[in-house]
């Protein structure tokens, strides 16, 4: 299923969340980047049909989201994994599933009784299946979502920050199977983390102050930072050129990581880029844009 | 659908511990016009339609107290956005909750007019017909009050948040049900009264309250009679729909708003 976005704008009273964004998915995994407060969980939301955005169009799989139809039909195929979900805590999981399962639409209990246990076995909570959700982790609960999200085999799946407060390893498990989900589906993931991206996305788009500010490859957000990524290795105090991207002492001294333009120290020596560096990279030539509009 | 909102409900500990402590409390405040006082010939119709008009008095302000939350928790508790991208619109959701939430609620109203059914028969009335009269005197008493505060309890607190409409309830309960209308207008002893006033009176072949007391809106006050009774049930449920139907839109509201 693909996503076509054009001009989409939102506000609460006065805070504008969306200032118009446009941008296409074409199916796939797809990440979504950006900062707390950029814009991604109501953009998510608008995608869900959960809200009605302010003006501007949100087409998926052919659907107008603006209309009931449209919204029904896509909530029909949909797999939504809100920021900070809660669960009834009085239901067991499969309780729970079945409830949601039965919200979608899965009319014959067989079948929803043997996708519940698949799911549940798929995020590891076949044991706990019947015990009540009161007394879950967050991690768990989370595994509850996701697997929520994914009855009903939806074309597109919806996830908004789902590995916050995952601890590493549930973070890990829990990228391999979103990863595993997306050879036939549409998978939108949105997350403060560039290492969800990076792990699991080709294409990946960017948001900042409720808009849209980079779409592409995930090799070309690297490269924004390809000539800018520097390592420095000193005893002495951090470099103060550019943005210390990551710092780990070693016994001959602290190896920074440096994104910047130029050289930040007469030591630095050139590095190939990760994403986060291609990130930070990018994030700073649109705030010296910014700031180039904002004087001018 | 309705089996897990039923779940839910019943599954509150407050519902039982309300209406345990009010089936108890209520019959050892019944004073003299309670069930203890009832003559040793009386007919098993009006004993337990007695019982069902005493837990009457004071059992709907924990069923309104308990059902306050049902349909907000769903925002209190973060679940509002995953339902609302399900595809069932928000007046569906609201239905089945109701129906789940009503019939959870009532199990425990019923068990407590069995346990007093079986009370009765092991302390001297040998009618086995008390059995079959404790159902009759619930549905018709009890259950269509519940059925009016359970849709006001649940929409309600959608404009006025949950604990005020509780402190608001209460209120209603006794103004609205209990104070007479010759002390301040209102529509104690009326038709559209949950007490049920009508219906116990009509069992009872005797008014239990204020039933058709002469008031404000006096078309809503007729005599009690078979008819009148059911006349009453059939507005209770009626105005019931009122809240329902305001559901749907409200929750529509709150989704724009974000
Ligand atoms: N329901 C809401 N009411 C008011 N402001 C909101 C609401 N949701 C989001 N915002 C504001 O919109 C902006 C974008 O928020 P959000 O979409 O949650 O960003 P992100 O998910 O990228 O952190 C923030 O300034 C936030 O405070
Ligand atoms: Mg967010």
């Amino acid at each position: 299923m693909d996503l076509k976005i054009s001009d989409l704008r939102r506000r609460f009273g006065k805070v504008e969340a969306l200032r118009g964004v446009d941008l296409e998915i074409p199916g796939g995994m797809f990440g979504l980047l950006g900062a707390n407060g950029a814009g991604k969980t109501t953009l998510m939301r608008i995608i869900a049909g959960v809200l009605p955005p302010t003006s501007g169009l949100a087409i998926v799989g052919g659907n107008d989201l603006s209309t009931r139809e449209g919204r029904v039909a896509v909530q029909r195929r949909l797999g939504y994994l809100p920021q900070d979900v809660g669960l009834y805590p009085d239901l067991t999981p499969v309780e729970f599933l079945d409830y949601v399962g039965l919200l979608k639409g899965l009319d014959d209990k067989p079948a929803r009784t043997r996708q519940i246990g698949e799911l549940l076995e798929m995020v590891g909570l076949s044991d706990v299946g019947r015990r009540k959700l009161k007394g879950f982790s967050g991690g768990m609960r989370r595994r509850v979502g996701i697997a929520q999200a994914l009855l009903g085999d939806p074309s597109i799946v919806v996830v908004d920050e789902p590995t916050a407060g995952l601890d590493p390893e549930e973070r890990i498990r829990f990228r391999t199977v979103l990863a595993s989900l997306a050879g036939h589906r549409t998978v939108i993931l949105s997350t403060h983390v560039v290492e969800d991206v990076a792990q699991t996305c080709r294409e990946t788009a960017v948001m900042a102050g409720g808009r849209v500010m980079f779409t592409g490859p995930v090799t070309d957000l690297v490269r924004h930072a390809e000539g800018a990524t520097w390592e420095v290795t000193t005893s002495g105090p951090a470099p103060t050129g550019g943005v210390v991207v990551s710092a780990v002492g070693r016994a001959d001294g602290t190896h920074y990581r440096v994104v910047s333009p130029s050289r930040p120290d007469p030591e630095a020596t050139p590095v190939a880029p990760t994403l986060e560096e291609g990130y930070v990279a990018f994030m700073q030539t649109v705030s010296a844009g910014a700031e180039r509009v904002g004087s001018s | 659908m309705i089996r897990y909102e039923f779940l839910m409900q019943i599954r509150k500990r407050s519902l039982w511990i309300t209406t345990a402590i009010l089936a108890v409390v209520m019959p050892l405040l019944q004073g003299n016009r309670g069930p203890s006082s009832l003559p040793d010939d009386m007919s098993a119709r009006a004993v337990m339609g007695t019982w069902a008009f005493l837990f009457s008095i004071l059992l709907p302000i924990g069923f309104g107290t308990v059902l306050a939350d049902r349909l907000v928790r769903d925002r209190r508790l973060g679940i509002v956005g995953l339902l609302d991208s399900l595809p069932v619109g928000p007046g569906a959701r609201v239905l089945r909750r109701y129906v789940g939430s009503v019939a959870a609620t009532a199990v425990p109203g019923l068990a407590i007019m069995m346990a007093a059914a079986v009370f009765e028969l092991a302390t001297g009335r040998h009618d086995p017909a008390l059995l079959l009269w404790a159902p009759i005197a619930f549905a018709l008493v009890m259950l269509p009050g519940l059925a009016f505060i359970a849709a006001f309890a649940l929409v309600a607190p959608l404009v006025v948040t949950a604990p005020l409409f509780r402190v608001l309830f209460v209120g209603y309960w006794f103004w609205g049900n209990m104070l007479p209308t010759n002390f301040l207008p209102s529509l104690t002893g009326s038709l559209i009264a949950p007490i049920g006033d009508y219906p116990a009176s009509w069992l009872t072949g005797e008014r239990m309250l204020w039933a058709g007391d002469d008031g404000w809106l006096g078309f809503l006050r007729p005599d009690v009679t078979g008819a009148t009774a059911a006349l009453s049930i059939a507005l209770l449920l009626l105005v019931a729909l009122v809240p329902l139907a305001a559901s749907g839109p409200l929750l529509a509201r709150r989704r724009v708003a974000g």
